[in-house]
């Protein structure tokens, strides 16, 4: 390796066809290759003038005989922002026209009015969890937020995120006139039954709900991460795990049969000409399609998943292991054959060790095959696992829990198989990955934990191939 | 073998030392159950009982092969239910509808007339495809002129957003949703433009309430102990809590929910419970729908609508709390 970057010119171009970059371009543009997604998702969260096609509610109001409720966080649409803003402001003068009449309450009895006067007053209390002055749990604390009011109307206190509106300014200080009226303080038994005035909503650009902000994901994906199970809700590790093991089940379950029969079909023309064009036929068959059926056959807990992930590997990994089978170098067959193996001996001492490293590499394929079941599987029946958080929090547009899943899935998914390519050198020194897996000093000190797997597998091997074990290494 | 075991543990079930196992769904009348489940009344009561979520028509299909004691309904809904799977006998009346169920139009649609010639998604024979069909009848239409996409309530308001229908049918929190996610919809009919047309109830199997009337009696007793909770101003803070985060929703967009669901006192539900026509009885209300669903061809032949109901329960229960 060395070698090659010392014969280069220091000036390498970067466009060479068919030209292996240096490690240090590689790991550059594999840096790159992630940043790059990433820098275009922030850019398009955290540049205002970039798409925010929506308005962030920081400040709600609620409309009387509408049943739908916004609150401060949701997002409504640039156009229809402004007809909810009318809407309240029309509703408070009906208020204040209200007011001045001799029946205030104009025709509602005390015990709605002061639940509608709870409900403007807290309204303010998003704009008290931004300064940090409660948190998300405390904002039916009806004493701080009437304490909030009156600091507000008495200037004492100035909200700046966001920064309150000189009309809402106003707004607190006519609430608080009538407020102070009854009680200074927040009581219960005593608090203002004619009617207040609603604070009008206000707001920034955002984005869809189905494009949260890198921070906003992560922010949530640490909450995901620990959330605890409770009652019929599992928590996120318990889902991992059940998810984990519907992938594997269904994959370990495909490949404990499907292996055998690929073998056989790879080095038996009989068994090829047997099962082949049925398997071929088959495996154009969605699986998906078979869900209700299977759902029929096995009921509706764990079972049918499963076997979801079981065929749609199961058909696909025979075809695609006999072919490994069938790419064995010939000529290792006929040495052997002439050194006088027997049947039984071919399959056991040459077929098999022989294609060891490519069934290998077949099977870490064929895992990532069996993920991508993974969703469809456990939609199947009785919803379960990290799809059913998934779906449930979709529902709920909940988009900024759905995101770190997705991630998360992606990320189990890619670690696996990089660990499994990694382990592949080391179980089989003498391929080429073995050989760059020999100078790699994490591999070396991982590589006594399969050692006996390494080992039991050479003892197995025929003596003609190349072995690279004892070769001294250059560095 | 599993067969075997199987067949052991559907033995056991018929036993009468199991609980009674009762569906509820996200209709805000049948939420409230959570409040009797949180609060372990159930438990104080001495009645043991397994409650299920499940989406409304998933829990009725449930009902139907067998495997749940109760499930809630509504009045038209117990007698598709029956004529299609399993008769069931209405023993407790939770609510009647007051606009939580909807008709949903996106923006420039502003009455039921505006959707000749397009299409509505709702969910085919059950109680919103009854009150699509009612506004229909009220407003003097004709309903050939719309199309009815079969939509799953749940789903509504996603298929709502995506344009591929003009409208839907949904209660709440379906209908809420869809509000909420298409700027500018608004509910062009709702059940309380017909009060009366939908009473929910809670449905039992006939031969568990024979066979457990006391366990049953109970439970209904819970029942108007959660409407005494959750008509008192001083827990509504604490009933909206409870209610909201058994549908992951927050509590103030559940409120409005409590008043598109009128849930009934004992003593408000007595008159109800009296057999006369018209939609202020339980009795006519069911004889409306038994001819709608028969008029439509939701199923064919009338039903005699008052096998399904039964209201010596409730009101052996409530004689028994009154003294």
């Amino acid at each position: 390796m060395s070698r090659s970057q010392r014969s280069s010119p220091p000036q390498e171009a970067w466009f060479v066809v068919r030209r292996e970059l240096s490690g240090k371009r590689t790991t550059v543009l594999s840096f790159i290759s992630f940043a790059l997604p990433l820098a275009i998702w922030a850019a398009i969260s955290y540049l205002p003038f970039l798409w925010h096609p929506d308005i962030q509610l920081q400040i709600s109001a609620d409309r009387e005989d509408v049943t739908t409720v916004y609150i401060a966080g949701d997002r409504v649409s640039k156009g229809f922002f402004p007809e909810f803003v009318e809407a309240v402001r029309e509703q408070n003068e009906d208020v204040e026209v209200l007011l001045k009449s001799d029946d205030p309450l104009g025709g509602s009895t005390e015990s709605s009015i002061r639940r509608a006067n709870k409900k403007v007053l807290r309204h303010l209390a998003p704009v008290l969890v931004s300064h940090g002055i409660i948190n998300e749990d405390q904002s039916k604390e009806d004493s701080i937020i009437y304490q909030a009011w009156a600091d507000i109307a008495n200037g004492k206190w100035v909200p700046n995120s966001p920064p309150l509106s000189e009309e809402n300014f106003a707004i607190a200080k006519k609430n608080w006139a009538a407020m102070s009226a009854v009680s200074l303080t927040y009581d219960s038994d005593n608090f203002i039954s004619i009617p207040l005035l609603s604070l009008i909503p206000q707001g920034k650009p955002a984005n869809p709900d189905y494009l949260p902000a890198p921070d906003q994901v992560a922010k949530s994906g640490l909450k995901v991460l620990s959330m605890p199970g409770e009652n019929d809700r599992p928590s996120m590790v318990q889902r991992i795990w059940h998810s984990m093991q519907i992938v594997f089940g269904g994959f370990l379950l495909a490949a404990l049969v499907g292996v055998p029969i690929g073998v056989l079909c790879g080095t038996y023309s009989f068994f090829s000409k047997l099962i082949e064009p049925f398997t071929d036929f088959f495996r154009y068959m969605p699986a998906p399609t078979f869900s209700t059926l299977l759902v029929a056959i096995f009921l509706a807990n764990d079972a049918p998943k499963i076997a979801l992930v079981f065929v749609g590997t199961f058909f696909q990994l025979v075809l695609v292991v006999s072919n490994t089978t069938r790419r064995l170098d010939l000529p290792l067959l006929e040495a052997a054959q002439t050194l006088g193996a027997n049947q039984r001996q071919l399959l056991t001492k040459v077929v098999i060790p022989g294609i060891l490293p490519n069934l290998y590499n077949d099977l870490r394929i064929l895992l990532g095959w069996a993920w991508t079941w993974l969703v469809i599987a456990e939609l199947v029946g009785v919803k379960s696992g990290l799809t059913e958080f998934i779906e449930t929090q979709g529902r709920f547009r909940n988009f900024d829990l759905v995101f770190p899943v997705i991630i998360l899935i992606g990320l189990i998914g890619f670690f696996t198989d990089q660990i499994l390519a990694l382990l592949r050198g080391v179980i089989f020194p003498y391929t080429e990955e073995g050989a760059a897996a020999s100078t790699n000093p994490i591999i070396k000190a991982a590589m006594f934990v399969p050692r006996w797997f390494r080992e039991a597998v050479e003892a197995r091997l025929p003596p003609d191939l190349p072995q690279r074990k004892n070769q001294p290494n250059e560095a | 073998m599993a067969l075997a075991f199987c067949g052991v543990l559907f033995t056991q079930t018929a036993t009468h030392a199991e609980p009674l196992k009762l569906a509820y769904s996200d209709w805000p009348g049948w939420v409230a159950w959570e409040i009797a489940i949180q609060k372990g009344w159930f438990e104080e009561e001495g009645v043991d009982v397994e409650f299920e979520w499940y989406d409304y028509v998933a829990s009725m299909d449930a009902y139907a092969a067998g495997q749940l004691d109760g499930v809630g309904m509504t009045n038209g809904d117990a007698l598709v239910t029956g004529a299609t799977g399993k008769p069931s006998v209405g023993i407790l009346i939770t609510d009647y509808s007051n606009g939580n169920d909807m008709i949903v139009a996106k923006p420039g649609i502003e009455s039921l007339k505006d959707l000749y010639g397009k299409k509505i998604g709702l969910e085919e024979g059950f109680v919103t495809h009854l009150l699509f069909l009612k506004g229909i009848e009220m407003n003097n239409l004709d309903a050939s002129q719309i199309t009815i996409v079969n939509t799953p309530t749940n789903e509504t308001p996603q298929v709502l957003a995506s344009g591929a229908v003009d409208a839907i049918a949904a209660w709440q929190p379906s209908s809420g949703e869809a509000l909420k996610l298409v700027s500018g919809s608004k509910p062009i009919f709702t059940s309380a433009d017909a009060p009366g047309i939908i009473y929910d109830i809670y449905y039992a199997d006939p031969e568990s309430v024979e066979k457990r009337r006391d366990d049953w009696k109970k439970v209904i007793k819970v029942w108007y102990r959660v409407v005494d909770f959750i008509r008192d101003e001083d827990n509504l803070d604490e009933a909206l809590e409870i209610l909201s985060s058994r549908v992951s929703i927050t509590p103030e967009e559940y409120e409005p929910f409590l008043d598109g669901t009128y849930i009934l006192t004992g003593d408000e539900v007595k008159p109800i419970w009296e057999k006369a026509e018209g939609l202020g009885s339980v009795y006519g209300s069911s004889v409306i729908s038994d001819e709608f669903n028969v008029k439509y061809e939701v199923y064919e032949g009338s039903l005699d609508s008052e096998k399904y109901l039964d209201p010596s329960l409730t009101l052996e229960v409530l004689a028994e709390m009154a003294e």
